[in-house]
């Protein structure tokens, strides 16, 4: 593999596991923007527990550390933040996200505003087998009972309350699920650059995981993993075309065109690529029973 | 233990300063099939959400079982053995049909180990056999895989009842299960109810089908203006003059103003 | 004295987030979802000024030069921006409002609208540095560095005229809001759209008059923006702009004089800051009085109710 494929690869996997960070709680109805600031907290727990200069674990203890202190505090933040709704849950995921970078900047210990180099070092042998097992375990999450109890929860609260779902519970362990991976993700960039810097982290990167996620779909479990490669791939191949062609104004403004598309793709599939209904007429699922239709009981009005 | 599954006694409820329950007391029996009808706006459908914890009453008290559970919260109700359809289709648009009918049986798997199992993923399992046995059942097992948002609306009527059964409910509360039903569907819903009654289960009904009620129910309660103005049998409803009053004697305008002046 | 000083400076920047502040406010009053465009007008705004001034635009440079002289190309300026953004704004709204009222209905339903600005922000902030770069753009400002000082306080002429300028914008606002038909109107949709619609509100013609309204607000908090800070990029929407949100939970989503409050007291909070606990930590008080505040009191200041509860 060139290094530049495996450079692209790298791209890939980290929005995936990010964008199935965001996915979780998107599949009960919860809109999370503050996805920077859960790779953050993941990124700099795992340096800092890597590092000579910190706890000096070696990186396949730090990183799994960082996941438990990121999952401690999104409980700990769910509370408040899942209590508000809609447009109120956006908003508070986002001035989570500008908190946490905001501290970050200040920490000395973690190289404050100049960033913090980190250790160990992760390659692609490591990111890609993660990233499947990632994406394993949220198909695996979404088809449990808890899984279908979020998507009832995204169709229609109260009647999921009344079947006995505790809805509260079932969104916090989404909202914290989805920190956990998210802080996965962010440890593994920090640890393939071997530096970071809480400035990447910034409003535009949780911009553009929620929207992987919105694009791919919410109703199944196919749809960020659809939605992070479709956006990570895209612009690149754009910008390769577009300079092979000699085609400089494009490759410059390759972005352009994936604003217009978002636009596009919301007047066209506004649930989403992949929605619930066309994973069944792809052939009925992964491994559902396949029955023939029959509309033998007749219509009603 | 008294043969009364359900008691209500002295239930209130005002929304706002209108009292939309007004001091209702009834009880059903054990294993019967209680209809509980009216002209709109009598309050029938709000009984039923204060009985599942939608809001919480004002006043009075619930039992179920013997277990009085006026101050549980709605997502344990369904556990005391009481679950539900609803007036305005409430299926998940967005789950197949044996999926809407799993979360059904969602108040008997709150235990850890089944949370986390794999439903979806294993294609034959004890709960998805027991959800796809159900649709089976009530004859509408043709569709198990389908997202129900495009089945039609007798179907999608069905699986709500059978939604509401696999939670093993003791009191089946079922709002307005016929509307919108063509004759043949009806009689089928009815067939179905018989055999669940058969089973041991207690059917609450509101209707506003008077030959379906008469076919299915023996006994009835009857509600005007949040109040209980009735309680007997089939045969005995027609012949009382409050009853005749309540459906004939008055039009919507009058109806009004009597609910403004209480 | 310094303290006294850092007051009046956060005023001043309170003066750029008003208008943000109340163009947030109004979208989601009325329309019910978090308009992220509005960042992306104003820094859209900001630089156009600042091409304008420069004479930096793809292209018609000569043509406002041979009009406006070197002198008076920030009245060019001005012209540009405001009517660039009003066309803009109504492309905007094509595409996050009426093409998802037509048809689904309630556009706020699937979070669609929230989702198309997020786009539309993309758009502009790659636009703008394909056009002009990555790189902060540093303009002159035309009125040059005129102050005036009582006692040991310091004012900027430019940023007085500017924060005077801005709350007259959004108090004759606010009175059409209450005088005027185009006001009841619009504050039938924001009550009730259906029953608005029943009453003979032209929902379809009234919504593109907010959007419009909307984009010229922040038009005219972005040119101030360039003419008092002097330094813009393709970022200072995200950066900037923002901000003015908490302002406007501050106040209480959908209550303009809320905004106008919120907005300069958040401007107020952003200096102290500064001042007092450095410049890299002063988003931590901001975004945290924030998440507080919609924790604990969502409804903020003067809100009455909670605006588009479970909606985007």
């Amino acid at each position: 593999m060139s290094g530049y494929m495996e450079a692209q690869l790298i791209i890939l996997c980290l929005s995936i596991i990010y964008a199935y960070g965001i996915f979780l709680p998107a599949a009960s109805g919860q809109l999370n923007l503050g996805a920077a600031g859960f790779i953050t907290l993941g990124a700099y727990a795992s340096a800092w527990f890597n590092a000579s200069a910190g706890a000096a674990l070696p990186m396949w203890l730090s990183i799994p550390i960082a996941m438990i202190f990121t999952g401690v505090i999104a409980i700990a933040i769910s509370f408040p933040i899942l209590r508000t709704r809609g447009v109120y849950m956006v908003l508070a995921t986002f001035a989570f996200a500008e908190v946490v970078s905001g501290i970050v900047i200040n920490l000395e210990f973690v190289g404050g505003a100049s960033g913090f180099p980190v250790d160990d070092h992760a390659d692609v042998t490591v990111i890609v087998p993660v990233t499947i097992a990632v994406i394993l375990f949220s198909f695996y999450f979404m088809s449990t009972r808890l899984g279908l109890a979020l998507r009832s929860i995204h169709d229609d609260e109260s009647v999921a309350t009344l079947f006995g779902v505790n809805v509260r519970t079932a969104k916090v362990v989404a909202f914290t699920v989805g920190a956990m991976l998210m802080s996965l993700g962010g440890s593994l960039y920090g640890h393939h650059y071997n530096y970071i810097e809480a400035q990447t982290f910034n409003v535009l990167l949780s911009i553009y995981i929620l929207l992987y996620v919105l694009m791919g779909g919410t109703q199944t479990a196919w749809g960020p993993l659809i939605g992070a490669a479709f956006f990570a791939i895209v612009p690149e191949t754009l910008r390769e075309i577009a300079e092979s062609a000699g085609l400089k104004w494009l490759a410059e403004g390759r972005f352009i065109l994936f604003g217009v598309f978002i636009v596009l793709l919301m007047v066209f599939r506004p649930e989403g690529v992949m929605t619930r209904t066309l994973q069944n007429r792809l052939g009925g699922g992964l491994f559902r029973r396949k029955k023939v239709l029959t509309d033998d009981t007749g219509g009603g009005s | 233990m008294t043969d009364h599954l359900l008691e209500i006694t002295g239930m209130h409820k005002s929304f706002g300063g209108l009292k939309v329950i007004d001091d209702v007391s009834f009880n059903v029996r054990r294993s019967s099939r209680t209809a509980l009808i009216g002209p709109n706006g009598a309050g029938k459908t709000t009984i039923f959400n204060l009985l599942t914890g939608v809001y919480p009453i004002d006043a009075g008290t619930v039992i179920v079982g013997g277990q009085d559970i006026t101050d549980v919260p709605a997502q344990d109700r369904v556990t005391v053995g009481m679950s539900r359809s609803f007036q305005n289709i409430r299926l998940m648009p967005h789950l197949s049909t044996v999926e809407n009918v799993m979360l059904g049986q969602h108040a008997r798997a709150r235990n850890l180990g089944s949370l986390l199992f794999p439903l979806g993923m294993l294609p034959r399992n004890d709960w998805r056999t027991a959800a796809e046995e159900a649709l089976e059942r009530a004859g509408v097992g043709t569709y198990p895989g389908e997202v129900v948002a495009n089945l039609p609306y007798g179907v999608q009527k069905r699986i709500e009842v059978v939604r509401a059964l696999v939670s093993d409910p003791k009191l089946l509360l079922l709002d307005e299960p016929a509307a919108g039903l063509n004759k043949t569907e009806t009689l089928e819903l009815q067939a179905l109810l018989e055999k669940v009654s058969d089973q041991g289960v207690t059917i609450l009904v509101v209707e506003h089908d008077m030959q379906f009620v008469r076919d299915l129910c023996d006994h009835i309660v009857v509600l005007n203006f949040g109040r209980k103005i009735f309680e007997g049998t089939p045969e005995e409803v027609h012949q009382d003059p409050a009853v005749l009053e309540a459906y004939l004697g008055t039009d919507d305008d009058s109806a009004e103003e009597a609910a403004n002046a209480s | 004295m310094l303290v006294i000083q850092q007051l009046v400076n956060g005023l001043m920047l309170g003066g750029v987030y008003v208008m943000v502040a109340v163009a947030f406010t109004l979208i989601i009053g009325m329309l019910n979802f978090l308009n992220f465009t509005i960042p992306a007008l104003f820094m859209f705004a900001a630089v156009l000024m600042h091409a304008t001034m420069m004479g930096q635009l793809p292209f018609g440079n000569d043509f406002i030069l041979s009009i406006f002289g070197m002198e008076y190309r920030w009245v060019a300026g001005i012209i540009v921006s405001l009517v660039v953004i009003a066309l803009v704004s109504l492309v905007i709204e094509r595409f996050t409002y009426r093409y998802m009222k037509a048809k689904y209905g309630d556009a706020t339903e699937h979070a669609l609208p929230l989702v198309s600005s997020l786009g539309f922000l993309i758009i502009f902030e790659h636009f703008v540095v394909s056009t002009w770069g990555s790189d902060p753009l540093t303009a002159v400002s035309p009125f040059g560095q005129g102050t005036f000082s009582i006692d040991t306080i310091i004012f900027s002429v430019p940023q007085i005229v500017s924060l005077l300028l801005s709350l007259i914008v959004v108090i004759m606002l606010s009175v059409m809001l209450k005088a005027t038909k185009l006001g009841r109107a619009l504050r039938a949709i924001a009550e009730r759209p259906d029953t608005a619609t029943l009453m003979g509100v032209e929902v379809g013609r009234i919504v593109p008059v907010v959007y419009v309204i909307t984009g010229l607000l922040c038009a005219v908090s972005g040119i101030l923006f360039t003419i008092n800070y002097a330094t813009v990029d393709a970022y200072v929407g995200d950066t900037v702009a923002t901000v003015a949100i908490a302002g406007m939970v501050l106040g209480g989503l959908g209550n303009v004089w809320g905004a106008i409050i919120g907005g300069l007291f958040i401007g107020m909070l952003e200096v102290m800051s500064i001042y007092i606990v450095g410049a890299e930590f002063a988003k931590v008080p901001i975004w945290g009085l924030l998440l507080l505040l919609l924790a604990f009191k969502p409804t903020g200041l003067f809100g009455h109710t909670l605006i588009g509860k479970g909606k985007f």
